[in-house]
C-alpha cells in the first residue's frame, strides 16, 4: 500500500514536465518504487534494535531457562535486520541504476529530436538568435532534467519510502506517543509558510537588484578592454561596484526574516528536539502507566530519523522550479515552427539558371522594412554587383536569393520557379555561395571541404582545393588533407576563406553568391582569392555584395541600393557619369586608381 | 576548497572562521544533548521515573540550548553569504580589472560573467545550505564516540576506527567520481562546441545539406555523449551508492558486535545494567550512523561546490600586470621596440621574434604583413595588451612597464576592433575618451567620425540611448562611435587596425580623413590595409614570420624591389575581377 502512495506522490509535477519524461515515465516509476521499498528495509535494523531491547528486557529475569530461546531470537533479528539492510540498499542502488539508465536514454533522445527539428527550421531562426540560446537549451537545460530524472524520482522514492514506513511503525506500536513524537513536523511547516510569507515581500526587489546585477555584471567585464585603453577604470567599475552593493543590500533584506524563521523550522525537527518530545512524553506516560518504558525505545530510535528525508523532500520539491523552466525551453525547442515541407505536387524543376527578383520586400520581425519593391535579373553568364552603404540592405538581399528568409514580399524565381517550390537540396546544388563569415566546422580539411558531397572522391576534392589555390597549402599541413581544422590546421583568415571557396568549387553550382568574400583577407592572399573565385566564377550566373567598390569595377552590371531601395544601376562608367550615390560612394573610398597606376609597374 | 574558500573571502576570512566555528560548536552541543539521553533512558528503562526526570530536564535545557544557538549559526552563514556576495565580487572585480587587456577574449568574458553571476550565488548559499548539516553531521558522531566509550567500549572502539575508514571511502567516491566528472565534463563540451556549430553554422552545413550531412557531426557528437554517459553511470551513481553502504556496512557491523556481546551476557551471568546500556548504546549508535548517512548524502552536492570554487580559483589565478612602484612620465610620443620577443603561452612559439623599431613622434608608420605575420600583435604590445616576454616596448622614452596604466593609456588612443559600447546615450559613450570636454570638442569629433549621419536619423540625437552594449546601433554606426571616442581623446599616439576591423566604405573614408588630419602632429601607426594609407606613410615596416623584413619610406622601398613592391603588384592584380579578360589577368600573377 505505501509503496503506491510513494509512486502516486510522483506525478504531481507540472506539465511541461510530464511531457518531457512521458518516454521514460515506466522505468522512472519502478525506480522510485525500488528506491522507496530499498529505504523501507534499510529501516529494519532500527526496529531490530527495539525488538531485541524487548527480548532483553521484558525476559523474566530467571536464570538460563529462557536463554537459549532468547538467545536465538536476538541472532534472528540481528540477522534479519542485516539481511534486509543489505537487499534494501541493493535495491536502492537498482532503482538508481536504473533512473540514470533511463535518463541518459532519454537526454540522448531529446538531443537528437531537437537536432533534427532545428535542421528543418527557418534559417533566419538562427540568425535571429544566439547560438548559446540553442547551446542552453540543448546542453544545459537537458543537463538540468537529467539532475530531475537521474535523482529526483529516486530521491523522492526514498524520502517517502523512509518517511511512510517510519509513521506506519510508530503509530502501530502506539497511537498516542506516535502522535506526540510526530509533533516537531507539522511545526515545521508552520514556521515554513511564515518564513514563504514573510519573503515574499522582498522578493521582487530582490530579483530585480539580480536582473541589475547580471547586466551590470555584463556591462563590467565586456567593457573592461575599452575602459583600460581610455584609462576611465572609474566608469563601468563603479556601475559595478554599486550594483554589487545595492545586491548585497537586497539579499540581506531578502534573507534577514528568513533567518530566524528558517533557524527555528530547521531547529523544531532537528534529531536533539525529537528525542526530547519523545523521552519526555515517553517518560510521562510511562509514570501514568498509560505505557512500559521499554515501547519508548522504538520512538527514540526512528522518529529522530524523519528529519533528514523531510528536509531532502523540501530541497528536492524546491527545485523542481528550475527544471520546470529547463523543460518548457526544451519544449519549446521542440516544438520550433519548421519550414512548411514541400508537398510533391508543389515541387517544380527550374528550367535554367535565370534569377528574377520580382517586387521583392523584406520586412524584419520588428517591422524595420529592410528591403522595399526591388526588382532585378541575374542575366545566366553575367556579373551583377551590388553596393551600397551598410544597412542598405546588400546582405539581406544575398541573404533572400540564398533562402536564409522568404520574401515578405513578392517573389524570387530561379529558372522561373519560385524558391518556395524547389526543394531545399536541389536549390542550393543550383546556388552556391561565399560569404564573408566563413564557417570551418570542426573537421578534418577533407570533410569540410567535401561537407556537400561527403562521397566525393579524393581527386575531386583535390581537384576543388587546386581550383581554390589551397592545396599546396593543405599539403604543408601536419597530416595533410586529414589535418583537423582549428587542431593542427591553423589556417589564416584567407586560407579558411579558400578551404571555403573549395567547398563550393566541389559543389558546382551555376549561379554563384558571393558576399564580402575578400574583406577579410591581406594583400597575398586577396590575390589568390581573387584569383581562385575568377576562375570559379567563369560560365556562372555572378551575383557579389560588395564593400569596396574597385574589386568590382569591371561587373556587368552593378545596383545601388539605399534605405532597402535601387537607386541606380548600370555599368560602373554610367554610375560615375550619373554622378549621384554611385559616384560619392567611389570618392568616399578614396581608390585613387590614377594614383596607382601612375607609380612604376615591374 | 576552503583554501579557495578563504583566498576568496580574502579580509572577510574571519567572519568565515567564526562561523566554522560556531557550526562546530553546534555540533558538539548536540552531541553532548544526545549523550544526556543515555541517563535518562538508563534511568527510566531501569523503571526509575523519577530519578531520571533531573536528567530529562537536562536532556531538555540542552534541546533549548541548541535551539537558540542554531539561530546564531545560520546568522553567522548569511554573513559568509553576504561577504562572498559583496567583498568577494568586489575583490574579484578588482582582480580582473589590473588583468592584461589581451586576456578579455570572448571566451573568458563569458566564464567571467558566469562566475561573478551563477558561481558566485552558488557559492555564497554553501554555509547556510551545505556546511552546516555537513560540519554538524561529522562533529556530533564524533561526540557520540566518547559516548559510546563510556557505555560500551567495544562498540565505541568499532566507531573509533569506522570515522577514518568511512573518511577514507569518501576521498575515494570523491577521486572516482571527480575523475568520472571530469571525463563527462569534456565530451559534455565536446558536444556543446558542436551545438554552437550546428547553431553557427547552419545556413553552411544547410547549404551543403546534399547528402544529409548537415546533421551529421552533431548526431556523432551526441552519440558518443550518450556512450561516455552510459560508461560514467556506474562510476558515478556507483560513488554515490558506495558512499552509503560503507555507513551501512559499519552499522550491520556494530549491530551483530552488540547481538553477540547479549547473547554472551545471556548465557553467562546477567546483569540487567549492563544489558541496559548495550540498548541504550544501540540507540547512539542508530544516531552516529544517521548523521554519517546525512554526510555521506551530501556529497555529490559539495562536488557540485568544488567545481563552482575551481571556476573562481582559476580566475584569481591569472596574473595581473605589474604596476610600478614609482612610475614614470613619458617625455613625448615616440614609440620604441627593443628586441621584443612575445609568445601568447609558454607551450606555443614566438609571435614575435627580435623585433626592433623607432617611430619618431608625430610620424606615420604603416604595418603591413600577411595575416598570422605579427603585426596586430606588435601594435597591441604598444598599448601594452600583453607584456613582452624579452626585450622591451618604451613609450615616450619609458618601457610601458614603468608607467601607470593611467599614464599610458592617456598617451595612447586606439582604433581596434573593439567596439563595445556601455549603456548610456551617444554623447556619454563619446565623452568617454575624454570626460571632461568640452561642447565643442565633442560637436567636433562627432563631425570628424561621421557620427553627424547617424544622428541625424535619430530623434532624440546624441542623446539617444545606444542600448546594452550598443545593440540599439548597426555593426557600422557602432564602430563609427568607438572612433568619435578614440579621436576625441586626443593623445599624442594613435593606433589604427585597418585590417581586422572590417570596415565599411564610410569609415574607410572617416579614417583616412582623420589620418590624413593628424598626420605630421600625432604619431600615427596603422596596421595598413588601404593601398592609400600605406602611400602616406613617412615608414613603411613589413612584416613575416614575426620579424620584420623590410623598413624604409614608400619610395625606397618601392625602389628595392622586395617585398612591398610585389605587395603593390599584387594589390594592382586585386583591382578587379571579371568572369572574362581580367580573371585571367589575376591569375598570371
Amino acid at each position: 500500500m505505501s509503496t503506491r502512495d510513494a509512486a502516486a506522490a510522483i506525478p504531481r509535477e507540472p506539465g511541461p514536465i510530464n511531457q518531457i519524461l512521458n518516454p521514460i515515465r515506466g522505468p522512472l516509476i519502478v525506480a522510485a518504487v525500488m528506491a522507496a521499498v530499498g529505504t523501507m528495509l534499510t529501516l529494519a535494523p532500527l526496529a531490530g534494535i527495539a525488538h531485541i531491547a524487548k527480548i532483553v528486557l521484558d525476559a523474566p529475569a530467571l536464570g538460563g531457562a529462557w536463554s537459549t530461546e532468547a538467545q536465538g531470537e536476538i541472532w534472528w533479528t540481528a540477522i534479519v535486520s542485516v539481511v534486509s539492510m543489505l537487499v534494501g540498499m541493493a535495491l536502492v542502488s537498482a532503482g538508481e541504476l536504473t533512473a540514470h539508465q533511463a535518463d541518459n536514454r532519454l537526454t540522448r533522445r531529446l538531443r537528437l529530436a531537437a537536432t533534427q527539428r532545428l535542421a528543418q527550421v527557418p534559417l533566419g531562426w538562427f540568425t535571429n538568435r544566439a547560438s548559446g540560446e540553442v547551446k542552453q537549451a540543448m546542453q544545459d537545460d537537458i543537463a538540468t532534467l537529467h539532475s530531475l530524472t537521474a535523482h529526483f524520482y529516486t530521491a523522492v522514492g526514498r524520502a517517502v519510502g523512509a518517511i511512510l514506513i517510519s509513521v506506519i511503525y510508530l503509530f502501530i506500536l502506539d497511537w498516542r506517543m506516535a502522535v506526540v513524537a510526530l509533533l516537531p513536523f507539522p511545526g515545521f511547516f508552520l514556521f515554513l509558510r511564515h518564513a514563504m510569507s514573510s519573503s515574499g515581500t522582498n522578493m521582487q526587489e530582490f530579483v530585480a537588484r539580480l536582473g541589475r546585477i547580471n547586466s551590470a555584471t555584463v556591462e563590467f567585464v565586456s567593457g573592461i578592454p575599452v575602459v583600460k585603453a581610455f584609462g576611465a577604470s572609474g566608469q563601468a567599475h563603479s556601475g559595478y561596484q554599486e550594483a554589487v552593493d545595492a545586491f548585497a543590500k537586497a539579499f540581506v533584506g531578502f534573507t534577514r526574516p528568513l533567518v530566524a524563521t528558517m533557524a527555528h523550522a530547521h531547529a523544531m525537527i532537528a534529531p536533539v528536539t525529537v528525542l526530547g518530545v519523545v523521552l519526555s512524553f515517553g517518560a510521562l506516560f510511562t509514570s501514568l502507566g498509560w505505557i512500559a518504558p521499554v515501547d519508548v525505545l522504538p520512538f527514540a530510535l526512528v522518529a529522530p530519523g524523519i528529519c533528514a528525508p523531510l528536509l531532502l523532500l523540501h530541497t528536492l520539491l524546491h527545485d523542481l522550479g528550475g527544471a520546470t523552466g529547463a523543460a518548457q525551453r526544451v519544449l519549446a525547442l521542440l516544438e520550433t515552427p519548421v519550414l512548411e515541407p514541400l508537398l510533391p505536387d508543389q515541387q517544380q524543376t527550374p528550367a535554367g539558371h535565370e534569377v528574377r527578383f520580382e517586387n521583392v520586400g523584406y520586412a524584419y520581425d520588428g517591422g524595420h522594412q529592410a528591403l522595399s519593391d526591388v526588382s532585378f535579373t541575374l542575366e545566366p553568364d553575367t556579373v551583377t554587383a551590388i553596393v551600397g552603404s551598410s544597412g542598405s540592405g546588400k546582405s539581406t538581399l544575398a541573404r533572400l536569393l540564398l533562402r536564409f528568409f522568404d520574401p515578405s514580399e513578392g517573389r524570387i524565381t530561379l529558372g522561373g520557379v519560385d524558391l518556395r517550390h524547389i526543394d531545399t537540396s536541389e536549390l542550393y546544388r543550383r546556388i552556391g555561395f561565399v560569404l564573408q563569415e566563413v564557417r570551418l566546422i570542426h573537421a578534418s580539411v577533407r570533410d569540410n571541404i567535401a561537407l556537400g558531397r561527403p562521397s566525393a572522391s579524393q581527386q575531386e576534392i583535390e581537384d576543388a582545393a587546386r581550383a581554390a589555390h589551397i592545396h599546396g597549402r593543405i599539403l604543408t599541413l601536419p597530416r595533410g588533407y586529414d589535418s583537423i581544422v582549428g587542431e593542427d590546421a591553423q589556417l589564416s583568415g584567407g586560407e579558411r576563406q579558400r578551404v571555403s571557396i573549395a567547398r563550393a568549387v566541389l559543389l558546382d553550382p551555376p549561379v554563384l553568391v558571393l558576399d564580402e568574400a575578400t574583406a577579410a583577407a591581406d594583400a597575398s592572399n586577396e590575390v589568390a582569392i581573387q584569383d581562385a573565385l575568377s576562375r570559379f566564377a567563369q560560365g556562372r550566373t555572378l551575383m557579389i555584395i560588395a564593400h569596396r567598390l574597385d574589386t568590382v569595377m569591371h561587373a556587368d552590371y552593378t545596383l545601388v541600393l539605399e534605405d532597402g531601395a535601387i537607386v541606380e544601376q548600370g555599368a560602373h562608367e554610367r554610375l560615375l557619369e550619373l554622378n549621384g550615390h554611385y559616384a560619392r560612394l567611389w570618392e568616399l573610398g578614396g581608390y585613387e586608381t590614377r594614383k596607382i597606376s601612375e607609380e612604376p609597374s615591374c | 576548497m576552503l583554501r579557495t574558500l578563504v583566498q576568496l573571502l580574502g579580509d572577510d576570512a574571519p567572519t568565515f572562521r567564526r562561523y566554522a566555528w560556531m557550526a562546530v560548536a553546534y555540533g558538539v552541543l548536540c552531541g553532548l544533548t544526545i549523550t544526556a539521553l543515555i541517563p535518562v533512558l538508563t534511568h527510566l528503562l531501569g523503571g526509575e521515573v523519577k530519578e531520571a526526570v533531573p536528567w530529562l530536564a537536562v536532556l531538555l535545557i540542552g534541546v533549548a540550548v541548541c535551539w537558540s544557538w542554531r539561530r546564531y549559526v545560520e546568522q553567522a552563514g548569511v554573513r559568509v553569504g553576504v561577504a562572498i556576495l559583496q567583498g568577494a565580487r568586489h575583490r574579484l572585480g578588482d582582480h580582473v580589472a589590473r588583468l592584461p587587456v589581451g586576456w578579455f577574449t570572448p571566451q573568458n568574458t563569458a566564464r567571467l560573467g558566469h562566475v561573478v553571476t551563477q558561481g558566485m550565488m552558488a557559492v555564497a548559499q554553501l554555509p547556510a545550505h551545505v556546511f552546516t548539516p555537513v560540519i554538524a553531521g561529522v562533529v556530533t558522531p564524533a561526540v557520540l564516540v566518547a559516548a559510546l566509550f563510556a557505555l560500551h567500549w567495544p562498540l565505541g572502539l568499532i566507531a573509533l576506527t569506522a570515522l577514518p575508514l568511512l573518511a577514507g571511502v569518501l576521498a575515494f567516491t570523491a577521486r572516482l567520481s571527480r575523475q568520472a566528472d571530469d571525463a563527462f565534463h569534456q565530451h559534455f563540451a565536446d558536444a556543446s562546441q558542436r551545438v554552437v556549430e550546428f547553431a553557427q553554422a547552419q545556413s553552411v552545413l544547410r547549404a551543403f545539406n546534399g547528402e544529409g550531412g548537415g546533421t551529421r557531426l552533431l548526431e556523432q557528437a551526441i552519440e558518443q555523449q550518450h556512450q561516455s554517459g552510459t560508461r560514467l553511470i556506474w562510476q558515478s551513481a556507483g560513488s554515490a551508492v558506495l558512499n552509503a553502504w560503507a555507513v551501512q556496512a559499519v552499522f550491520a557491523i556494530m549491530l551483530m558486535t552488540a547481538a553477540l556481546w547479549m547473547n554472551n551476557y545471556l548465557g553467562g551471568q546477567m546483569v540487567a545494567r549492563d544489558l541496559i546500556a548495550i540498548i541504550v548504546a544501540l540507540l547512539l549508535v542508530g544516531r552516529f550512523i544517521d548523521s554519517l548517512l546525512e554526510v555521506a548524502g551530501y556529497g555529490e552536492v559539495l562536488r557540485g561546490a568544488r567545481g563552482q570554487l575551481d571556476a573562481i580559483r582559476e580566475l584569481f589565478a591569472v596574473q595581473p600586470q605589474p604596476e610600478p612602484d614609482e612610475p614614470q612620465t613619458p617625455r613625448d610620443g615616440s614609440i620604441e621596440l627593443r628586441d621584443v620577443h612575445f609568445r601568447y603561452t609558454a607551450e606555443e612559439p614566438d609571435v614575435l621574434h627580435g623585433v626592433s623599431l623607432r617611430i619618431a613622434p608625430g610620424s606615420m608608420t604603416a604595418l603591413i604583413g600577411e595575416s598570422g605575420s605579427g603585426k596586430t600583435t606588435l601594435a597591441r604590445l604598444i598599448a601594452r595588451f600583453f607584456d613582452v616576454s624579452a626585450g622591451s616596448v618604451l613609450v615616450g622614452g619609458v618601457d610601458v612597464r614603468q608607467m601607470s596604466s593611467a599614464q599610458l593609456a592617456g598617451q595612447i588612443s586606439q582604433i581596434f576592433q573593439d567596439n563595445y559600447l556601455f549603456s548610456g546615450s551617444i554623447a556619454d559613450n563619446i565623452r568617454l575618451g575624454k570626460p571632461d570636454a568640452s561642447d565643442a570638442q565633442l560637436r567636433q569629433a562627432v563631425r570628424q567620425a561621421g557620427v553627424d549621419e547617424i544622428i541625424a536619423r535619430l530623434p532624440q540625437g546624441l542623446d539617444t540611448t545606444v542600448g546594452e552594449g550598443g545593440a540599439r546601433l548597426s555593426g557600422g554606426e557602432r564602430q563609427r562611435i568607438a572612433i568619435a571616442r578614440a579621436l576625441i581623446k586626443n593623445a599624442p599616439i594613435l593606433l589604427v587596425d585597418e585590417a581586422t576591423a572590417a570596415l565599411d566604405a564610410e569609415n574607410q573614408a572617416v579614417i583616412a580623413q582623420a589620418l590624413t588630419r593628424l598626420r605630421g602632429q600625432r604619431t600615427l601607426v596603422v596596421i595598413a590595409h588601404q593601398l592609400s594609407t600605406v602611400a602616406m606613410a613617412d615608414q613603411i615596416v613589413v612584416l613575416e614570420g614575426g620579424e620584420i623584413v623590410e623598413q624604409g619610406t614608400p619610395t625606397q622601398l618601392r625602389e628595392s624591389q622586395g617585398r612591398y613592391a610585389g605587395f603593390l603588384n599584387q594589390r594592382r592584380a586585386a583591382k578587379g575581377w571579371r568572369i572574362t579578360s581580367a580573371a585571367s589577368d589575376g591569375a598570371r600573377v
